[in-house]
């Protein structure tokens, strides 16, 4: 291995910083925040994308979607409704208005927006949140139907099941109400106790030798539960025990080949073990899944860099380096891979 | 104690209606000046010197002014010259003399609940503590003393324990006050994990004292009154002793479904709350959970503190709004009948207030306009938090949501007067009008503080009815009783409890405000489960009816 693709190596990671002052490089550095639940840094993001490219629907969209989380309500509307007039009409961003009319108790428009999109969610929790919108209106029996739809589509979200219980509860049928109540108290029981052991699990990562922490973090592990085990891998990433993440993060992919998450560490795992031949298809899948997570992008252009494969190397790596002006690793690879395609 | 990151909801355009109520804090000019001491004042190391204690208003000397009782915690270093809990006569001229030595209540120690009542029916107002490690039974001499009755009354018990709640009960309906008993956790100082020791005491980073989150809970406790002077404990064969116990905080007693059987509501803090159901014989059955008073919409539990019973749709049936943790809304349960409870939080317009730690609470018409207000009172529990993170600050200002009808409510930053705004690291808050000027007045507990007496003048002309009860039948201070009050088109129910907020108790004569109707009429539902109605009252008046004989005494304030 050169010195360079070994210093590139090691330079990159999900921690690498990012800077820039492109609109991919503030919508890159806006997923990255969210990533890590920084709200309001990630939100300054992506008002800064929007004001470097107002007429592009995605700056909107992500922006909105991030003053949703912080609670910013009303800034988060008129940002859904932006995109709507940049791009029409899309069932995400009627999605999200009903949640947001739900939010405002507005019942009527949460029910009107809500139920236009649930034949084709586009969010599992769609029949949720419409279950919720017709009982806070007081229609017990439409609000009861959508929620036993929303359970078939989320059987382990014990919330439902709460709801459920209750609306079959004021209904008087008390043993279907008996029933939900028992799943929701197991389901959030079982919650509970994954949050203890993720406690537990992280304290013993830091602090006792791996051979115990792995016990301790085994309780996390749940073959069927695509989830815990992305979070368990993670978990042992944090604390670069690389080798322990990669079976529960394989596992977690099987189950879940949709998650991002998953994907982006696993790729990331193999990454960090040097088996970049392994590392190849899990980062394109994440590359491809969120194409502005900077994190995934960068990594997957240094793991082809790592394995020689620089025709297919250089434009990852420059989209990278528009996600990220500032990482002059990357640009150092960069003007070497270019300079090197010029020579042939 | 846990953040549960909820964010608030955005806050919707002030309704820029008037709020009557004018709120100013008068306790240095009523003579209640000295702090209230528990813990060291700029760090909390145990959570025992975190949670802090309750207050009362009574009328120890039955002269019709209501008295002020606060709790008093120490220090585990070693007592602390002047720490008592205190008792403070009304001088019946807006201040109060500390007559804390000469009732005979000096006593310093962790003292945490209080609830008031005439367990021996001598027409006299007695005094249950709890606390940190052993409880305290008081009974009122009649001649302005007390004496610690705790062991002879069978109260006394072996190691130490930290009671919390408490309320008196009749939960068999003999007349007499039996004795709810809330216990936190196993608690020992030479036990406790240091500060910062694992990631249940830690906060935003920053170590702060452990619990209750690791610590093991304690169940309740239930004492049945022998009548004699004497409690035996019926925990276990009540049923009260078979629930998986929570981290117990303020214990409320009060009929939530109208069957005449006192129910008993326990805040549990980061637990699911609890709600006994009285099943008439002797026994409780606990359906937190199947009323809906357990968790709050989503199924999730919450940092239970404080709990205020009131009616605040006028609808006649009691209601609960309970208390909880930063980053979290509190809850607010409509009584949708038959022990049904909704979270009607979010869809009242509570959820945007979510910035600080709740306690001491009540659901009362501050403004006299017919509709009960909602209040709490805030403080951190991690002083050391504020340095790294001055965004959670260790005193922070009281909350007032001003009832707009309809089932919703109006947070009011200002307008209601200063000291709604004045930041204190507050617990304890009584409801009652010391004053006797037709209104409610607030008493609070601050955190190594002196109280706040916030003496409120409303203004606007509403009216008012007051309502005291005295029990013949049921026991004398008529807890238990259901009052519903109609006046105006309105229908609002309140209960007479013995214990309330967090872990206090307030003015035992109910106060309804009337807005402009000029007359009222009653319906009350005695302990002893007969019924009496009162027809044709006059509006601001306090009337006295006792158990049977109806009305039997009217005053008009200031005449």
């Amino acid at each position: 291995m050169s010195q360079a693709r070994r210093a590139l190596a090691q330079a990159q990671g999900p921690s690498a910083q990012t800077h820039g002052s492109g609109v991919e490089a503030h919508l890159s550095r806006g997923l990255q925040l969210m990533q890590e639940q920084l709200f309001e840094a990630a939100a300054s993001e992506f008002e800064q994308a929007v004001m470097l490219h107002a007429g592009d629907p995605k700056t909107h969209l992500e922006l909105a979607v991030c003053l949703l989380s912080l609670g910013r309500n009303d800034e988060a509307r008129r940002q859904f409704e932006q995109v709507q007039k940049l791009a029409g009409e899309s069932r995400y961003v009627t999605y999200y208005l009903g949640r947001l009319d739900l939010l405002a108790n507005d019942y009527a428009a949460a029910i009107k927006r809500l139920d236009s999109v649930a034949e084709e969610p586009p969010f599992p929790d769609t029949a949720f949140h419409l279950g919720v919108a017709y009982i806070s209106s007081g229609n017990m029996a439409a609000g009861t139907k959508w929620l036993e739809h929303a359970v078939e589509l989320l059987p382990r979200d014990y919330r439902i099941h709460y709801r459920l219980a209750r609306a079959y509860s004021s209904g008087g049928h008390e043993q279907a109400a008996a029933r939900e109540y028992e799943l929701y108290s197991q389901l959030r029981d079982e919650h509970k106790n994954t949050e203890k052991n993720v406690r537990d699990c992280s304290s013993a990562l830091q602090t006792e030798p791996l051979a115990t922490a792995r016990e301790v973090c085994h309780l996390i592990y749940d073959p069927n539960d695509a989830d815990k085990l992305t979070l368990l891998g993670q978990l042992f990433g944090d604390s670069r025990a690389f080798a322990e993440a990669l079976e529960p993060l394989k596992r977690a992919v099987q189950l879940d080949p949709n998650s991002f998450e998953a994907w982006h560490n696993l790729g990331v795992t193999y990454f960090r073990l040097n088996q970049f031949k392994e590392a190849r298809a899990p980062l394109e899948k994440a590359a491809a899944l969120r194409p502005e997570f900077y994190g995934s992008v960068v990594l997957l252009g240094a793991t082809l860099y790592m394995l020689g494969d620089d025709a297919a190397a250089l434009p990852v790596l420059e989209r990278a380096h528009r996600l990220n002006p500032a990482d002059a690793q990357t640009a150092a690879v960069l003007e070497k891979l270019r300079a090197g395609a010029k020579k042939q | 104690m846990a953040s549960r990151g909820v964010r608030a909801q955005p806050r919707g355009k002030p309704s820029g209606l008037p709020f009557h109520a004018h709120f100013s804090d008068v306790a240095a000019q009523a003579g209640l000046r000295a702090p209230v001491i528990y813990g060291p004042p700029d760090h909390m190391d145990y959570i025992l010197e975190s949670m802090g204690c309750g207050v009362a208003f009574l009328d120890y000397d039955n002269d019709g002014w209501l008295d002020i009782f606060l709790l008093s915690g120490t220090r585990r270093e070693g007592p602390v010259e002047g720490a008592s809990n205190r008792l403070y006569k009304n001088n019946r001229d807006g201040t109060f003399t500390d007559v804390t030595a000469k009732a005979g209540l000096l006593r310093q120690g962790w003292a945490c609940g209080v609830t008031v009542g005439d367990y021996d029916n001598d027409g006299l107002e007695d005094l249950f503590i709890t606390a940190w490690p052993q409880n305290i039974l008081y009974r009122n001499n009649g001649d302005g003393t007390f004496t610690d009755v705790t062991e002879a009354a069978g109260l006394l018990h072996p190691g130490k324990r930290w009671g919390s709640g408490c309320t008196w009960v009749d939960y068999d309906r003999d007349g007499r006050l039996d004795l709810f008993v809330s216990n936190y956790l196993v608690f020992d100082f030479d036990r406790i994990p240091p500060t910062g020791k694992n990631p249940n005491c830690n906060f935003k980073g920053i170590p702060v004292n452990c619990g209750p989150r690791g610590l093991v809970p304690e169940r309740p406790m239930l004492y049945h009154n022998n009548g004699d002077g004497t409690f035996a404990d019926v925990t276990g064969r009540s049923g009260i002793g078979a629930v998986k116990p929570g981290f117990s905080l303020t214990a409320v007693a009060a009929d939530l479904d109208g069957d005449g059987w006192q129910d008993i509501y326990v805040a549990c803090d980061s637990t699911p709350s609890l709600l006994f159901h009285n099943r008439g014989d002797g026994t409780f059955a606990e359906q937190g959970l199947l009323s809906g008073l357990a968790v709050n919409e989503d199924g999730n539990e919450q940092a239970g503190m404080g709990i205020a019973i009131g009616d605040f749709d006028a609808d006649g049936r009691l209601d609960a709004l309970k208390t909880h943790f930063a980053e979290d809304t509190v809850a607010l349960y409509r009584n949708a009948g038959h022990l049904v409870f909704e979270d009607v939080t979010l869809r009242s317009g509570l959820g945007v207030e979510t910035r600080y730690v709740g306690w001491g609470n009540g659901i009362a018409d501050l403004d006299n306009d017919g509709l009960p207000d909602l209040f709490w009172v805030t403080g951190s529990t991690f002083p050391e938090v504020e340095w790294k993170h001055p965004e959670f600050p260790h005193k922070t200002p009281r909350v007032l949501f001003r009832n707009l009808g309809g089932g919703r409510f109006e947070e009011l930053m200002d307008g209601a007067g200063l000291a709604i705004a004045e930041a204190h690291s507050s617990r304890g808050v009584a409801f009652g009008d010391f004053d006797n000027d037709g209104d409610l007045d607030i008493l609070i507990l601050n955190i190594n503080e002196p109280p706040s007496l916030l003496r409120n003048d409303v203004r606007g002309g509403g009216h008012w009815l007051k309502v005291k009860l005295v029990g013949t039948r049921s026991n004398t201070s008529a807890i238990g009783a259901v009052v519903t009050a109609a006046y105006g088109g309105r229908r609002q129910a309140q209960a007479v409890l013995a214990a309330s907020s967090y872990l206090s108790c307030g003015d035992r004569r109910l106060h309804f405000g009337l807005g402009a109707a000029t007359t009222g009429e009653l319906e009350i539902v005695w302990p002893s489960g007969v019924r009496e109605s009162v027809k044709g009252l006059r509006a601001d008046e306090l009337v006295t009816v006792k158990e049977g004989a109806g009305v039997v005494a009217r005053e008009r304030f200031g005449s």
